[in-house]
């Protein structure tokens, strides 16, 4: 099963050149007390490509992103970022690796401005005397945050305005460019669409095609079947701990993810 | 719903180019009178005026009058820096008061300490090096005192408004204990004369030291990393974290700050009466959170306005001259005070709602 595993995670897509690791997850293992969360999971992300992790409730989705991104230390497990065998301890340590995560709840500031919220925990100083006193290069966070929010062709009403007055949709836009700017290697993405309506969730998905192409791995965990498989490269799915299946995402069909995913016929199994 | 040719070309802009970021810009004036604080310096000015002319031979108005309101508004001002940038993070001091008494009655035992008994002229031995200690060890165990109160509040996540209480009274009765119940007294007058009463231009000199911190403040929350982080710890603690900031570090350090400026306000203190008083701060980090709050910084945290914390303190301030000043009782000034502070809320979360709608 894991050589199996390992194969699938080398697979060459499309026929192209073979394909890096951006980053993979595997036999992540994960017990929390009496439950066990993770038992063996398994996700590969190539540079350029969407995957799509589903899962019914309660099959580990929310850990396995917690451990891929260093907030849960694994029982048992491997993980390559940028083809290198990695080991995070923290979120900060993924963040160096170029990992970037957009949590479901965004992880934003309502009361600061979209630029400050851009550059939250890697602001730019000034240079000189006035930057060792810790002042903010305010002009060259504007030029950089909007030169970012261009590349995605993400519209906000302002820079200055406070992230609080902006739409679901405009927050959920400004937290995925704010981990494409920072992020390198892979994006995670945390039901990005759960709070959104559909136009807005049209252009999340949108969002996630043009970070693929960008050349970044792009993972996302979500309910929204339809609308992810239609974007989504390849599709992972989650059953009670365990990736139970792996496929390319053109051909699947969403009964066939929905059956998956629910564990019909393995049941009896287990 | 119809709409005119010039909605929908501006519609097809809007479509076209990607870049159109059009927000109706508001002029500054607008910006400046939707502010909070700004009312509340309307209030004061319109107060002062009014008090200017109840009072007799304009004396309300008189320079000793505007000095003696100016350095009755720098002790609550220095307070309510601090808890402006508590409250900035979502945090909370409640043990401000007693941490300028504690402070007050150290510095003061240390210039007693060093000065010793004046000689006949009245003349002090190492008069310069004790008030340099004095201020140092009145700054210097403010900010321990602070932080005490972000280790508890930061490392041992006790809620803020507990630990403070807590502190609050243990540094009362530690002040208590040290002087035995009484006021340290005989401090040097030359303190007085020379730091606590004296003034530049009309300015009194521990006026100018709040103004100056103050500015600083004001500048840190809006052009420092350290202001962008306060506020974000304040906004949404957990985002804060997910950047990778430091949060404990980082409230620990504000604690301090408030703190420190809890220890130059003992410091004033001594200066101004030439003796501690213990017993005249117990009002103090209520009458500083009041301030703050009126100015128009949020309690969630998240919002600051210092240049709002400086027309609130003013606002307690002149009202309590003033109604003096004009033969009314002083008490007046706590009913007005809680007044405008329950209507300047109110106002507040009104607006919010109603821009939120």
């Amino acid at each position: 099963m894991s050589e199996q595993l390992r194969s699938s995670a080398h697979k060459q897509i499309g026929g192209q050149r073979p394909a890096h690791i951006a980053i993979a997850g595997l036999h992540i293992a994960k017990r929390f007390g009496h439950v066990q969360a993770l038992t063996d999971a398994n996700v590969t992300v190539h540079f350029g490509e969407v995957v799509a992790l589903f899962g019914d409730n309660g099959a580990g989705k929310s850990t396995f992103l917690k451990t891929l991104i260093g907030m849960i230390k694994p029982d048992a497990g491997e993980f390559i970022v940028n083809d290198r065998p990695v080991s995070f301890s923290n979120i900060r340590d993924a963040q160096q690796a170029g990992v970037e995560c957009v949590h479901q709840d965004l992880a934003l500031a309502p009361d600061l401005s979209v630029v400050d919220n851009m550059f939250l925990g890697n602001e730019k100083l000034r240079r000189g005397f006035l930057g060792k006193l810790g002042a903010l290069d305010r002009k060259e966070m504007t030029e950089r945050a909007d030169q970012a929010l261009r590349e995605l062709s993400i519209k906000l009403p302002s820079l200055k305005i406070e992230v609080s007055a902006l739409s679901g949709g405009q927050k959920q836009a400004l937290a995925v460019a704010r981990a494409v700017m920072w992020g390198h290697t892979a994006i995670l993405m945390d039901e990005p669409t759960a709070a959104l309506g559909a136009r807005q969730s049209a252009i999340v998905c949108d969002l996630m095609r043009t970070v693929a192409e960008r050349g970044l791995g792009v993972l996302v965990v979500s309910h929204d079947l339809p609308r992810v498989l239609k974007v989504a490269d390849r599709v992972t799915i989650l059953w009670r701990g365990s990736t139970a299946l792996e496929a390319f995402a053109s051909e699947l069909t969403i009964p066939e993810v929905v059956a998956t995913m629910v564990g019909s016929g393995r049941d009896n199994i287990a | 719903m119809t709409t005119t040719p010039r909605q929908q070309s501006s519609e097809l802009v809007r479509q076209l180019d990607p870049d159109f970021r059009a927000v109706k810009p508001k002029n500054p004036l607008q910006r400046f009178f939707s502010k909070t604080g700004t009312w509340i310096l309307v209030l004061d000015i319109a107060l002062i005026i009014l008090f200017g002319f109840m009072s007799e031979d304009f004396v309300f108005w008189s320079q000793t009058n505007v000095e003696a309101l100016m350095i009755n508004g720098t002790e609550a001002l220095l307070l309510a820096l601090g808890l402006a940038m508590l409250l900035g993070a979502g945090t909370f001091d409640l043990s401000v008061g007693s941490n300028l008494v504690l402070s007050s009655v150290l510095g003061g035992l240390t210039i007693k300490a060093i000065t010793g008994v004046p000689d006949v002229h009245g003349n002090y031995a190492h008069l310069g090096i004790a008030i340099a200690l004095g201020v140092l060890v009145c700054v210097g165990s403010g900010v321990i005192y602070g932080l005490c109160n972000g280790i508890l509040v930061a490392y041992f996540e006790i809620n803020s408004l507990i630990a403070t209480l807590g502190t609050m009274g243990i540094g009362t009765g530690l002040a208590l204990v040290i002087t035995g119940g009484g006021d340290v007294t005989g401090i040097p007058e030359q303190l007085q004369s020379g730091f606590g009463v004296a003034s530049l231009f009309f300015i009194p000199y521990p006026a100018l030291v709040a103004i100056l911190a103050a500015i600083v403040l004001w500048a840190v929350l809006r052009f420092t990393r350290y202001g962008v982080r306060t506020l974000a710890i304040g906004s949404e603690r957990t985002s804060a974290e997910r950047a990778g900031i430091n949060v404990k570090r980082h409230l620990t350090s504000l604690a301090a700050l408030a703190g420190g400026l809890a220890g130059f306000a003992g410091f004033v203190d001594i200066a101004r009466y030439g003796s501690t008083s213990q017993a005249g701060h117990v009002q103090d980090p209520l009458v500083a959170i009041t301030a703050v709050v009126i100015g128009g910084t949020l309690i969630e945290g998240g919002k600051v306005s210092v240049i709002g914390a400086v027309w609130g303190t003013a606002l307690a301030v002149v009202l309590q001259t003033g109604l003096i000043i004009v033969g009314a009782q002083s008490f007046y000034q706590l009913i007005v005070v809680g007044v405008v502070l329950i209507i300047a809320v109110g106002l507040d979360s009104y607006r919010m709602r109603r821009s939120r709608d």
